[in-house]
């Protein structure tokens, strides 16, 4: 079992680490996404000792108009979609089915219905912030066949996680066991603790990424169901539209709404955030009411789902009601919702986010531990697994190690560099960040295959330390807002960015100084026990 | 915070009980293996310390979502432990008895 846990581990471990380390960065994809847009972060900021906006009394008026402006511009499109109240800032928004497909949507003025029209500021920087992170870890940039990739290699992730267990024989009794500064033992400790203490974590977050695009990876019962073709669209109309009436052809004028929607709000105990109309002005019309979650529902439901009720507009019946947290379509469906949002972190607030980044933390670490444990015992004693060509191979993994763990990690903070460093305004200003990003990964690729193993080390881990520190300089620098003013107006999503990114570069360079104290061959004990090393999780991935 | 304090408190004093109960951590704190009956009376708290760190769990969230936060803050209890042993034994021993007299304490403010 253990040339199985091997070589399945050994072959994902950069992707995986690549996967994990952008993972974990996603949880705190909002935080991230404010921090890259700071000129909405510093607005936000001025207005952030406002008074709440009054309660919104005119609803039922709000209705009345987005209906008038569907009427008349998008009268052929059989889904109208309103949301009377959006949050924040109580706007008032129509979207509908575009009949070429697709979505459409406009955001009205809530006293008159006239379409706002949105002119590109001049200062504004577009960038797609943290979503980067939260595509690249599910899709690589690469849409359906990064989708395919990256499943397969979490299928790996699992065999290995399994095979790991069965490998790990001594499971109990060295479970709190990490003896620092001893060279290939302690990296076997290091990734035996971060694996075996965080598994039900992995495991979970393993399981829950395949089950996330189970019709994807899974697509035959679909198929079964629906047939080849356009089986897939018929699927998730039925998954996501449960008893759509068809169309009879005889007109009806469309009801007052507002009537619904309060009917509606007594039956889920939610406020109205979206009203979908169905068949407008057909007399099969239904219309859907959809809540809003608050606060303390996601805080004590892992389902995401909102409440809904809809009813029949030509006899005014409820057909369909759902509570805040069910599913409409049974406990598989619910299911499917439990698992996604387990995935997602959404729920539970933000103590959960910070559980989900240490845990996933400990995830990157076991990755890059095992990557690296595979070279250190190697360089103990050479396996020679692949004949004349073992040294090669050797140097191969070598160079994709440092690429993929010090270089991936620096591609990262650079994507936050490029954020301030690229113009404003230029074409296609989001895309050149990312590009930045997978630039700058290519590079380190690059610097890795060019420079001695334990010279690459070192200078990558620097080039990261030196990024990461002097991430609050650049935002000074850029922005001319700082850490302290950060902290002062509690703006903590800013300050947390900047403050987690002077943790890991001291990290980064405290793993550049051991790899330079390191002997070139490896010794048997190491020169002076270090003290004082930071009490992070990460700090079982630098040691040596 | 007094739901994440109290879950994380019992959960590191827990795991670092549960050490302590192993004859190589304990010979790093104390220096000699555990009696018998010590290394039970030490299994037995860091169980009834885990156990009750589901608690705060439940009562500051709900069913489902404190089960989860549980299971993490049990993997993040054990990890501090497991960081903390080779550099500061010592400092295991007093901070994880503090954890525990803190947290058994903050329990109360459950109990309505």
């Amino acid at each position: 079992m253990a040339w199985l846990h091997t070589w399945c581990g050994l072959w994902i471990s950069w992707l995986l680490f690549a996967i994990f380390l952008t993972g974990t960065l996603a949880v705190f994809d909002d935080p991230i996404g404010h921090w890259m847009t700071p000129e909405h972060a510093l607005e936000e900021a001025a207005h952030a000792n406002d008074p709440p906006p009054p309660k919104v009394t005119d609803r039922a008026n709000r209705l009345a108009l987005a209906l008038d402006f569907m009427e008349k511009e998008h009268p052929k499109a059989d889904m109208w979609e309103i949301w009377p109240v959006q949050r924040p800032g109580q706007g008032l928004s129509a979207y509908w089915f575009q009949p070429s497909g697709g979505y459409g949507s406009a955001e009205l003025n809530p006293l008159t219905g006239a379409l706002v029209e949105h002119v590109r500021e001049e200062n504004q920087r577009d960038t797609i912030g943290g979503h980067h992170f939260v595509d690249f870890h599910y899709e690589l940039h690469a849409g359906r066949i990064g989708v395919w990739i990256v499943g397969i290699t979490t299928m790996i992730m699992l065999v290995a996680l399994v095979s790991g267990v069965i490998t790990h024989k001594r499971i109990f009794k060295d479970f709190f066991t990490f003896r620092p500064a001893k060279g290939q033992r302690s990296w076997l400790d290091a990734h035996n603790a971060v694996a075996v203490m965080t598994l039900p974590f992995q495991f979970m977050i393993a399981y829950t990424g395949i089950a996330f695009f189970s019709d994807d990876y899974v697509p035959a019962p679909v198929v079964a169901q629906y047939g080849m073709e356009n089986g897939k669209k018929a699927f998730l109309s039925d998954w996501n539209d449960v008893g759509k009436p068809a169309r009879i052809g005889q007109a009806m004028a469309i009801p007052d709404l507002e009537s619904y929607a309060l009917r509606a709000e007594q039956a889920i105990h939610q406020e109205i955030r979206a009203v979908v109309l169905d068949n407008p002005n057909d007399a099969s019309m239904r219309v859907c009411m959809y809540g809003w979650n608050e606060e303390s529902d996601t805080l004590k439901r892992i389902s995401a789902n909102t409440g809904m009720a809809c009813y029949a507009l030509a006899t005014g019946e409820q057909i369909a009601v759902r509570q805040p947290g069910h599913a409409d379509s049974g406990p598989a469906g619910l299911t499917r919702i439990v698992m996604s949002n387990l995935h997602m972190a959404g729920f539970g607030g933000t103590p959960i986010r910070w559980l989900y980044f240490f845990c996933g933390l400990a995830g990157t670490a076991m990755m890059g531990t095992g990557a690296i444990l595979f070279m250190v015992k190697r360089r103990q004693r050479a396996g020679g697994e692949f004949g004349s060509a073992t040294e090669r191979v050797y140097r191969m993994i070598e160079c994709l190690n440092v690429a993929a763990i010090a270089g991936l990690a620096v591609a990262c903070v650079g994507y936050l560099w490029a954020n301030r460093l690229i113009p404003v305004g230029i074409e296609q200003r989001a895309g050149w960040e990312v590009r930045a990003f997978f630039g700058l990964w290519l590079l380190m690729l690059v610097h890795a295959c060019l420079r001695p193993e334990k010279r690459g080390w070192i200078e990558q881990l620097a080039l990261l330390a030196v990024l990461c520190v002097l991430l609050p300089i650049l935002n000074v620098l850029s922005t001319g807002d700082n850490l302290v003013a950060q902290i002062t107006r509690g703006d903590w999503e800013s300050a947390g960015v900047e403050l987690c990114s002077l943790a890991f570069g001291l990290l980064a360079a405290w793993g550049a100084w051991k790899v330079h104290k390191r002997k070139e061959k490896p010794a048997r004990k190491a020169a002076a026990k270090e003290r004082g090393a930071p009490a992070s999780l990460q700090t079982t991935m630098e040691g040596s | 915070m007094n739901v994440i304090l109290c879950a994380l408190g019992l959960s590191y004093a827990g795991m670092a009980s549960l050490s302590l109960a192993m004859d190589r951590h304990h010979g790093q704190v104390w220096g000699r293996d555990a009696a018998i009956n010590v290394r039970r009376a030490l299994q037995v708290a860091g169980a009834v310390l885990l156990a009750l760190a589901i608690w705060p769990c439940v009562a500051g969230w709900s069913a489902t979502v404190g089960f989860v936060a549980w299971v993490g803050f049990i993997s993040a209890g054990a990890l501090l432990v497991a960081l903390l042993l080779p550099y500061a034994p010592k400092l295991l021993l007093r901070s994880s008895l503090l954890a525990a007299v803190a947290a058994l304490a903050g329990l109360v403010t459950f109990l309505q």
